[in-house]
């Protein structure tokens, strides 16, 4: 809006206003209903903010049911609870088990075993050694995105989604490693590779008719994070030249210099 | 009224994103972290539609559930804290058509006649104020999802439009059928009083 025409504007408005507020004057209707407005108003948004609540008791209130489904409490049932959490586990350590032997690495998010293969990876991911933590957990992203890529293809785009959120919470995992990592150079080429195959996903996405938008949304946000985390590599590891050695260069020592005395030629001239 | 707290930086967005994917994946400690950075918006709401604290804890929890549950159908193309203030907005409007209100009629009218500070006044007023919350969560869907962010959640014209995803005019038309409703039903107990001529 220019300048010149927002005076204008308000003069309209002003002018708007007195014909309103004359007619109000005059019409008792008009009038009756304004102030009846005007009392709606005060009733709406007169009530205070909340006293000040206390955040420990309050999330350990809510903690306590978060996880939980609601279960019918019937008595009989529970003197067999703890049986039947004993049983639960075995059956869970049995499917775990023998699902994870049918379960192929390549079981995919609509497979009815992929929660085996969830499974399977998180035990394998809490058992490893911290040398061997980063390798897995990039191996664990490559394989979130190569599901998204397959799930993408299938016009599965929430399974998709949920594989892509997962690749974002694996590499945030890792960010710590792959930041500062043993081999930088290989830390790099996973780098790449991981931008790669976004690429690849974005590709499947795209290639569709009804291309996902929250997939695009969620490769772009994945791949932002790990540029994010490439500049933060970049700046924490000093550049090497070839043939310069890696080991840290020497803080340079400020060379005391001797004060110039007058030579014996200067004496002579 | 109030507006947003605060813009979030491009920074506190993207740690945002962060904690709703983790929280989506099932990790509590980043859902406690977004519950830490939301549960006063909550609690605020819920406090303002049914004015007792231990009640607003209480509805607090429940969208805090509603919310951990829904997360992973969350998309990001809408910010978390509209999407949070419709999942609010409507647990407390639920939460309001369970109680049944304890008013007492003659209050009701008596303040319409004064409204001083005479604690009589003063308690038959949160009395009206009360009512009127009530029969909010009584109008038609459309109009209560559009003056429960107005009253309860206090967004601006502009927020509620992006929390509901209609244009603003639709808002405005909403917010006037359902003031109009709610003096409808209200009859006279909403009537001009001392403190809305001056207003």
């Amino acid at each position: 809006m220019t300048s010149s025409a927002r005076p204008r504007r308000r003069i309209r408005h002003e002018i708007e206003r007195r014909r309103i507020d004359g007619h109000i004057t005059g019409c008792p209707t008009c009038a009756h209903e304004l102030r009846e407005v005007r009392e709606l108003n005060l009733l709406l948004v007169t009530l205070p903010p909340a006293p000040p609540v206390a955040f420990a008791p309050f999330w350990l209130n809510l903690q306590a049911v978060l996880p939980q489904r609601r279960v019918l409490r019937i008595p009989w049932i529970q003197s067999y609870r703890r049986l039947g959490v004993a049983f639960a586990m075995a059956a869970t350590a049995a499917l775990a088990a023998g699902g994870s032997a049918f379960a192929a690495p390549s079981a995919l998010p609509d497979n009815p075993l992929y929660p085996v293969k969830q499974l399977e990876e998180s035990v394998r991911l809490a058992l490893a050694p911290t040398n061997e933590r980063l390798a897995i957990q990039l191996e664990l992203a490559n394989e979130r995105l190569r599901e998204a890529q397959v799930m993408a293809g299938h016009h599965k785009p929430l399974l998709a989604e949920n594989s892509l959120r997962a690749f974002r919470v694996t590499v945030d995992d890792a960010a710590a490693a792959l930041k500062n990592p043993a081999n930088p150079k290989a830390a790099k080429e996973a780098l790449h590779t991981l931008h790669v195959k976004l690429d690849a996903v974005e590709r499947e996405n795209a290639s569709r008719g009804d291309d996902d938008e929250d997939i695009k949304q969620l490769v772009a946000a994945a791949n932002d994070e790990l540029d994010r985390i490439e500049e933060e590599d970049a700046i924490a590891t000093p550049t090497l030249l070839i043939g310069e050695q890696a080991t840290p260069r020497p803080t340079p020592q400020p060379t005391v210099r001797p004060t110039p005395r007058p030579t014996d030629k200067e004496h002579g001239d | 009224m109030a507006q947003s707290e605060e813009i979030p930086s491009t920074e506190g967005d993207a740690e945002e994103r962060r904690l709703i994917d983790r929280s989506a994946a099932g990790d509590q400690e980043a859902f406690r972290q977004l519950v830490l950075r939301y549960h006063r918006l909550v609690i605020n709401v819920a406090f303002r539609a049914l004015g007792e604290l231990a009640l607003a804890e209480d509805v607090a929890q429940d969208v805090f559930i509603k919310v951990y549950k829904a997360l992973p159908t969350y998309r990001h193309d809408k910010p978390f804290k509209h999407w949070l203030h419709r999942v609010a907005a409507n647990t407390v409007t639920d939460a309001l058509r369970r109680r049944r209100p304890v008013i007492s009629i003659d209050g009701l009218e008596q303040s319409l006649v004064s409204a001083g500070s005479d604690p009589q006044d003063v308690a038959a007023r949160h009395d009206l104020q009360r009512a009127v919350r009530y029969a909010i969560a009584s109008l038609p869907p459309h109009y209560r999802d559009t003056i429960a962010l107005q009253a309860f959640g206090e967004l601006s014209y502009d927020e509620i439009a992006k929390a509901l995803d209609i244009p603003l005019g639709t808002v405005m038309s909403r917010l006037n059928g359902a003031k109009r409703l709610l003096r409808e039903r209200l009859g006279d107990l909403v009537g001009p009083s001392e403190e809305a001529n001056t207003a």
